[in-house]
């Protein structure tokens, strides 16, 4: 019962926390299916489900794996949620008794508009004992779900989590439906934003019966794949079949702009442009394994270098001004100028501080990056970048008359550069060079003793991903049209660094996904804009603890983070199982660190 | 770096460059400029003409408000140095440790003011402010431990200070969504406005009671460090955490107590901090607590005397240095370019002397 408890507190807490940061309170308005389903409710509910679920996670006791029996589960599932709800509960009471605007006075976001939420015009301690109810509810369910055979299980999952994934899109689906003239309003409802529930239930059907068809086929499929990779050590590994999905998905990409609409081709140049400063810090930091937390620094230096190579105006109090040097070079001239300063420049500030130790580096360039904002938005250099007000017609790249500017046309430029970045970066990684760069990460003591130039190629990695980082500064510059100091905070280089590690450090497709979740998510469900910083934040952290190697992890690297892991699974295997004992605690989910 | 058919290895190309003593070159021409801007600066500075000359009553304040800024400083750079000897990590949220502390005695203030408390019984009131600063700043540092670095003692170095960036994003947002991102004005009792002249100098009451704070709990520090037990097990601790735990020291309990110590003196510079410049935000711990670390290192991060030192030098060097070393070349606002001298101090202390001022000078390479 003990394990229940603890869990059921936790849960309960965290959803305190969330309703004081004004994650259910904002949105009992967003409907995610009919007008039933809101966001709000979601979360009073997701919260003690998971509470059950975790609650009732096998694990060691004594040497032996404890699973529990599918009635216990529920009870125990029961129990957290309970216990989830009851804190919560505790919660909306004691704000009923002290009053909500006392309590509002500190805590902003506890409003009445929560608290009638909650408590839907009933007495607090009745609508404690509802939520109460329904958490325990939520609770077994959560438990029940895990004691559920696979066969029942993975389709209903993949049906809970895809239908909510399309009522999150709410933003996007439908433009898209729309731009193609395909009839919407069965599946996504004008009048409440979100899935109707014939909707929903069809894409949970989809969702459930394509899930039942990769259990029956998946062993099939995997089975061509992995003797297709045999084969592939002799033959071309290439097949008709991946070239035309190839083609498919790259046509997909090139229309995707046509489809999709301004609003989210513009989103989607953001994505890219940070996708772009991802790929340039993964050098640094997923190749090389030096950690860089003053990116920023060559974003700031690529955005205003470009600015004043192409020719911009200053914004002054008086009206505008030319800037001290404005060269009126054409786009694709500046821009192989922009990347040589970058690199020119990865070079002179590296060279003093990569002889430093990891976290010592990372505070040193953390400074390097504070000092380029204080300096673009300091009056000193007001005459060069305009300093606070900043400085405008940035050049929109045109060849001919199509400009760039159009965020259905800068898509194109974007993908241009970010294809080009990950082409340079996976053939990279292939070459001497990368393999230089693997020796330094996983141990520069030893690199350095096997002959390779630590020194040398640290600098090489700071000039490289420095250069592509002033690219993707090269093309906000184009894509906003105007630079401002607002835009170079320190923060821009803690978000690409979210994205690098949230997706996998070391990966290209890890930072594709990265900046798609998180700066793309965001971007496209507007009401989370306050909360995309504590997304990053809880990002980092939960990436950190639970899966240090991203979402889509390198190979190599992840198995440098298991290592221990690994070693513990081959002495399992080779010592005691030889030796005919069974294993006295089992290695797997002992911690991931 | 072209992989074309060059016959010529990669390596051979490189080393080529790598025996060009480029390193010592860029130091040199580094260190060159930063003593000609110093010297000449400040030359410049002094010697300006009579009407934009500044006054003797000017220095004398700046270095006044100087030492009481590195005092708050010193206070917090303390919580990254004890980290960092016991764990050998850089707590990087301790920034937001600090700001939790003043933000959330905000509130009693702001009530108290209201009520007339904070006026009528100043001393029982700023007591219970600062009792609830060091409550706020510890419930977040011991949070911070348990749940963020507890799991990563045994991680890649990395690792725990890519989560104590995380976790700082976290707190900075979670503060927002509480409490709003407006700035809220610190009220200040009428028994603590105006100044004092002490031995011929003015000095400003605020930066008195700063002064003499900061300096009782550093005392205090040293004592508990040097004299308790709880003291030694913590210098055990840092000496050598497995040796010290096979002698039957508790080094969990130990890392907390760590945590508790730095959050209690982080806890104090936040209300210090808040009532010398009457405002708190959700991102005020962000420069604090980079110009604190940059105190840790100067002084030798691991050094307790040193973290002291390092902050008074920090804080007088971003009062003094603009004026005494931009005004002299014509840099108008000069005080907004405060912060580069405390990242230029940064870089210029790991590449010269990694070990800090009062730092064994060694072992912080590689």
């Amino acid at each position: 019962m003990q394990p229940g408890v603890r869990v059921g507190v936790i849960a309960g807490v965290v959803t305190i926390f969330l309703a004081a940061v004004g994650l259910i309170g904002n949105f009992t308005e967003l409907n995610i299916i009919g007008e039933e389903v809101t966001f709000a409710q979601l979360m009073l509910v997701m919260i003690p489900l998971v509470a059950g679920f975790v609650a009732t996670a096998p694990k060691v006791e004594a040497g032996e794996l404890v699973t529990f029996t599918p009635q216990r589960a529920a009870m125990v599932g029961a129990v957290s949620g309970a216990v989830a709800g009851a804190v919560f509960g505790a919660f909306v009471v004691f704000v009923d008794a002290f009053g909500v605007e006392r309590v509002r006075s500190v805590f902003l976001n506890v409003s009445p508009v929560l608290m009638d939420y909650l408590t839907s015009g009933r007495p607090a301690l009745t609508a404690a004992a509802i939520l109460t109810v329904i958490s325990a509810i939520a609770g077994a369910a959560g438990a029940t779900y895990r004691a559920l055979p696979d066969a029942v299980r993975r389709p209903l999952g993949s049906a809970i989590w895809v239908t909510l994934l399309f009522g999150f899109l709410q933003r996007i689906v439908p433009i898209a439906l729309d731009q193609l003239e395909v009839e919407r309003d069965w599946l996504y409802s004008k009048i409440t934003g979100g899935l109707t529930w014939v909707g929903a239930i069809v894409i949970a059907l989809v969702a459930a019966g394509i899930s039942v068809l990769k259990q029956q086929k998946g062993g099939a499929i995997r089975g061509a794949i992995v003797a297709r990779r045999d084969r592939g050590a002799e033959g071309p590994r290439i097949t008709p079949l991946s070239i035309v999905l190839m083609l498919v998905g790259l046509a997909l990409v090139l229309i995707a702009p046509q489809v999709l609409g301004s609003v989210i081709s513009d989103v989607l140049g953001t994505v890219m442009v940070f996708a772009l400063l991802g790929l340039g810090l993964n050098i640094v930091v997923g190749y090389a394994g030096l950690l860089d937390l003053g990116y920023v620094f060559f974003f700031t230096l690529g955005a205003y270098s470009l600015a004043l190579l192409t020719g911009a105006t200053l914004n002054t109090f008086i009206g505008s001004s030319e800037p001290v040097i404005s060269l009126n070079l054409n786009f694709y001239v500046a821009v192989p100028i922009v990347v040589v300063i970058a690199a020119v420049a990865g070079v002179l500030i590296g060279a003093p501080v990569l002889r430093l130790r990891g976290d010592y580096l990372a505070l040193v360039t953390l400074g390097l990056g504070e000092m380029i904002v204080v300096l673009v938005t300091s009056p000193w250099l007001v005459p060069l970048v305009g300093g606070p007000q900043g400085m405008r017609d940035i050049t929109s790249a045109a060849i001919g008359d199509f400009g760039f500017r159009d965020p259905r046309h800068f898509y194109y430029l974007a993908l241009a550069f970010v294809a080009l970045a990950l082409f340079v970066s996976s053939r990279l990684a292939s070459s001497r060079v990368g393999r230089a760069w693997t020796a330094l990460r996983e141990d520069e003591q030893v690199a350095d003793a096997m002959g390779v130039s630590t020194t040398s190629y640290k600098l090489l990695a700071f000039a490289i991903g420095g250069a592509i980082g002033s690219v993707g500064g090269a093309l906000f510059a184009v894509k906003i049209g105007s630079l401002t100091p607002a835009s170079f905070q320190v923060l821009v280089s803690i978000q690409v660094l979210g994205i690098v590690i949230l997706g996998g450090i070391g990966s290209l497709p890890g930072v594709i996904t990265g900046s798609l979740v998180l700066v793309g998510l965001p971007g496209l469900l507007r009401e989370f804009e306050e909360y995309r910083l504590l997304a990053y934040g809880a990002a980092v952290v939960a990436v950190m603890l639970l899966r240090p190697e991203g979402l889509v992890p390198n190979v190599r690297r992840s198995r440098e983070l298991h290592e221990d892991e690994l070693d513990q699974d081959r002495w399992v295997r080779d010592v005691v199982l030889d030796e005919g004992v069974a294993p006295t605690a089992s290695p797997q989910g002992e911690g991931t660190g | 770096m072209s992989s074309s058919g060059s016959a010529q290895p990669v390596d051979a190309r490189l080393s080529g460059f790598a025996t060009l003593p480029w390193r010592r070159i860029i130091l040199v021409v580094l260190g060159a400029t930063i003593a000609f801007v110093v010297i000449a600066g400040a030359y410049k500075t002094l010697t300006l003409p009579g009407d934009e000359r500044f006054s003797g009553d000017f220095w004398v304040d700046q270095i006044v408000n100087g030492l009481g800024q590195g005092a708050i400083l010193a206070l917090i750079a303390l919580g990254y140095t004890l980290v960092y000897g016991i764990l050998r990590m850089i707590n990087f949220a301790h920034g937001e440790v600090f700001m939790a502390g003043a933000f959330i005695s905000f509130f009693f203030a702001d009530a108290y003011v209201k009520s007339g408390f904070l006026n009528s019984n100043t001393y029982l009131a700023l007591t219970i402010l600062l009792i609830v600063s060091i409550a706020g700043s510890t419930l977040v540092a011991v949070l911070l431990e348990r749940i963020a670095y507890r799991r990563l003692r045994n991680a890649p170095r990395l690792v725990p200070l890519i989560t104590a960036i995380g976790a700082s994003l976290f707190i900075q947002s979670a503060f927002r969504g509480f409490f709003g991102p407006q700035p809220r004005g610190y009220p200040l009792p009428t028994l603590l406005e105006g100044s004092v002249v002490l031995a011929g100098i003015s000095v400003a009451k605020v930066q008195l009671l700063v002064f003499i704070t900061a300096i009782v709990a550093m005392v205090a520090l040293q004592l508990f460090v040097n004299r308790s037990r709880t003291g030694r097990s913590m210098r055990a601790v840092a000496a050598d955490s497995e040796i010290a735990s096979l002698m039957g020291i508790n080094v969990d309990r130990v890392v907390v107590i760590t945590f508790i110590v730095g959050g209690i003196l982080a806890g104090i510079a936040g209300l210090l901090f808040a009532l010398a410049f009457t405002q708190v935000v959700f991102t005020m711990g962000f420069r604090p607590g980079i110009a604190a670390f940059t105190a840790a290192v100067l002084g030798g991060i691991g050094s307790i005397g040193g973290a002291a030192l390092g902050g008074f030098v920090i804080g007088l060097l971003q009062a003094v240095g603009p004026s005494l070393f931009l005004k002299g070349f014509g840099v108008p606002s000069e005080n907004s370019l405060r912060d580069v001298f405390v990242f230029l101090v940064l870089i210029l202390v790991l590449v010269f002397r990694p070990g800090g001022l009062l730092g064994t000078g060694d072992a912080e390479k590689v």
